[in-house]
């Protein structure tokens, strides 16, 4: 017999960057593609330019659980590399990680950031995306979680409508132009959907 | 109606005190409570119909404000975290004896694994020992219900009622259904006839304790639906509650297996010793999974009947935040191994204090003053906030930092007993919380303290609230009794440093306590406006005041 499967989506950064605005796109597209769904998300301290993460979970069963175990998720999307490895034990076997390369450095012991790189690029299912050069590509400065997100959707069962939907209303408050270069920052990250550049 | 809105946890809490017809919503900010207030202060402001919706100084103050609109016959909110209860202890654990007249629900969020607090104290301790209802939510879903449920339980047994939540709980974000919002209708104030249930005289209080401990076994009947006893197979059984409930439903999604163990689910207490019994019956061996501290597993353990397994003996670490992990390791189930955690070595990235921030100037100015008077080894009394932050490495300013208000009061402690020089570093909505009181005794004592109060006008780190004392606090100071020539305001700017060297200098080597109020907005609510509207206000009213003709010379 097959139980139901729960699929766990991870999202890392570093406080400011968006991380949980970026996971309740996730979550509101998930939910209006029929599925079960829910979010865990820490608040507080985490705002003062720490680490933060959210989880998404869904199902097609009602859900109970807000958290996944650690080798359960089967996404991981990072906003920072170093933030990236942190929740690597996060992903199940063939799980995916789709993270900026772009680094917040803003703090002590950094490590070199070629040590950063060639530890992500040995993670199999590794999508290592230059968000800084997109984000100036598109004339976007802020492009980058948008572009993760792009390419992130196409290991998520959403079809291209919702999530362009839920993108907009999401950025309606703020204008029509920033719908448009969000929606833009998202296709750009859509596009470059190919083989993974880890190992 | 907003079915299938997103909310989280505590809001779901908030959104259904609304919908329960409450008049007033009371609280005072703390992680991760703070956004059951917020949800319902949005709802009041968007539709008052009379509903009033106030942060507090203080949770106690914020219970009191709360017990006021139930003696005036409505229904009302109170929200605070884990260690707020604490300061709101007196006003909880007394409101059971004057007991309520309109419905009086308690949100409280415990914070185990300590997130964003200084303990993980399990709230369903202080219930049990107020001799008061609490109902343990596992879901968004079950936060909203339980809540509406608790008005109706409060109101039918004459007591205050506490939701508890815990971090992953009150910080879950999932779908709600609401029902239909009923409008803020009162039973009247408490009639004369029963005032004397409200005065806590030593006569009355014997009276009301003895009523109090008269209801405990119908209290069992009511909140007997919501504990629940499913036979099995197994001579193993799981009690589960709170967020062990809810992991565990999902472990028996994906093993069935499961099914076979006999199960005891708790979501209200106190608990039926008869249901524990009934259960314990069934059973050779037990497993406790429950959120924070092992209340429902030392009561079994108690009875003897069979081994139990849970924070007590090992099998779930005993300390720190309950995870689905663990519940699976304790039941031995097979965990598939997922990719191989980073070999590099990966350093803290701690939370820090925003760049520009003025509490940064203000410590700068302390230390280097300190430095100046080759007294570095100072010790400085700290206090909750973002300058806590201040105490890690490499700032290491704060050498104490211990509950809300403690900066102030253990400053002239050590003062007191020779410890000098004793300084206090404290923001200004901490200082509207506990150090008012405070700072009286240090003006009393005369204790040779001093007072750097980091003023940034609002409640920073749980999200830039209103702070209570804003644009007061040396008004306040000196209504304390602080001598004028012991009061300064300074500005916490890089280039005010020299300025502000010179005022601590002074400060530290006057021989009886004095006050510096470092004032600068927040950064973070500088950028988002919140006091915008405040300060245009603010400022057509003194440019009013100096226009008209009584303030002509």
């Amino acid at each position: 017999m097959s139980e139901p499967r729960v699929h766990g989506i991870v999202l890392c950064g570093v406080g400011g960057q968006g991380v949980l605005s970026l996971a309740q796109i996730v979550l509101e597209a998930l939910r209006r593609s029929g599925l079960f769904t829910l979010q865990s998300e820490i608040h507080g301290m985490s705002q003062r330019g720490g680490s933060v993460h959210a989880q998404v979970c869904y199902a097609d069963v009602p859900l109970s659980s807000p958290i996944i175990d650690e080798g359960s998720a089967e996404l991981l999307i990072a906003l920072e590399p170093l933030e990236a490895l942190r929740y690597v034990a996060m992903l199940r076997m063939n799980g995916h990680l789709v993270v900026a390369e772009e680094p917040q450095r803003d703090m002590d012991g950094y490590p070199p950031l070629a040590d950063v790189y060639a530890a992500l690029k040995a993670v199999r299912g590794a999508h290592l995306v230059d968000t800084e050069d997109l984000a100036r590509r598109l004339h976007h400065r802020q492009a980058g979680g948008m572009v993760l997100l792009g390419l992130a959707s196409t290991f998520l069962p959403v079809p291209n409508s919702t999530w362009r939907e839920v993108i907009a209303q999401r950025f309606a408050p703020k204008g029509s132009l920033v719908t448009k270069r969000n929606l833009e920052a998202f296709d750009a990250g859509r596009g470059l959907a190919t083989a993974p550049t880890g190992a | 109606m907003m079915d299938g809105t997103l909310a989280l946890g505590a809001e779901a809490v908030g959104c259904a005190a609304f919908d329960a017809g409450i008049k007033g919503a009371f609280g005072y900010p703390g992680t991760p409570s703070t956004e059951g207030f917020e949800f319902v202060e949005a709802m009041i402001k968007a539709e008052p119909e009379g509903r009033v919706a106030q942060w507090a100084a203080n949770e106690k103050v914020a219970y009191d404000l709360a017990l006021g609109v139930s003696y005036a016959g409505h229904r009302t909110l109170v929200t605070m975290k884990h260690v707020g209860l604490n300061v709101a202890l007196d006003a909880y654990a007394n409101s059971a004896l004057t007991g309520v007249r309109g419905g009086l629900v308690l949100l409280v969020a415990d914070d185990p694994g300590m997130h964003s607090s200084q303990n993980e104290q399990d709230s369903r301790r202080l219930a049990e020992f107020a001799w008061l209802p609490c109902l343990e939510p596992s879901t968004v879903q079950e936060c909203y219900d339980f809540t509406l449920r608790a008005f109706d339980l409060s109101e039918n047994m004459g007591v205050p009622v506490m939701v508890r939540l815990v971090t992953r709980l009150a910080h879950c974000r999932a779908a709600l259904t609401r029902q239909p919002t009923l409008a803020p209708t009162g039973l009247g104030v408490v009639p004369r006839e029963s005032v004397q249930d409200w005065v806590l005289i030593p006569s009355n209080a014997r009276h009301r304790y003895v009523e109090l401990l008269a209801k405990q076994p119908r209290l069992l009947q009511e909140l007997a639906v919501l504990n629940t006893l499913t036979a099995g197979t197994s001579r193993r059984g799981v009690v589960v509650a709170g967020m062990g409930r809810a992991y565990f439903q999902q472990l028996t999604l994906e093993h069935p297996a499961l099914a076979a163990l006999p199960r005891l689910e708790i979501a209200a207490y106190p608990v039926d010793p008869a249901l524990e019994a009934a259960f314990l019956a069934q059973v050779d061996e037990v497993y406790v999974f429950e959120e924070d501290y092992p209340v429902l597993e030392a009561r079994l353990g108690l009875r003897e009947s069979c081994p139990v397994h849970g924070r007590l003996d090992g099998s779930i670490p005993r300390t720190g935040e309950l995870t689905p992990r663990q519940l699976k390791d304790a039941l031995a189930l097979e965990v598939e191994a997922g990719k191989a955690p980073s070999s590099l070595d990966l350093p803290i990235r701690a939370p820090r204090l925003c760049d520009g921030c003025g509490h940064l100037d203000a410590f700068d100015a302390l230390q280097e003053a300190l430095r100046a008077l080759g007294r570095s080894d100072a010790r400085v009394f700290g206090d909750i906030g973002c300058y806590t932050l201040a105490a890690q490495e490499p700032m290491s300013a704060l050498h104490a930092v211990v509950e809300m208000g403690a900066s102030i009061s253990m400053a002239v402690g050590a003062a007191l007993a020779g410890q000098t020089p004793a300084v206090a570093v404290i923001g200004d909505s901490t200082f509207g919380h506990s150090g008012l009181p405070a700072l009286l005794t240090a003006v009393d004592s005369g204790a040779n303290v001093t007072l750097l109060i980091l003023d940034n006008r609002v409640v920073g780190m749980t999200g830039q609230q209103p702070s209570q004392a804003l644009d007061r606090v040396e008004r306040l100071v000196l209504g304390m009794g602080i001598p004028a020539a012991q009061v300064r305001v300074l500005a916490p700017l890089p280039r005010q440093l020299a300025v502000n060297v010179q005022a601590v200098q002074d400060a530290l080597q006057h021989p009886g306590p004095s006050v510096l109020v470092f004032r600068r907005e927040c950064i973070q609510s500088l950028r988002r406006g919140v006091l915008k509207d405040h300060d245009r206000n603010e400022e057509a009213r003194l440019e009013q005041a100096s226009c008209s003709p009584e303030s002509q010379p």
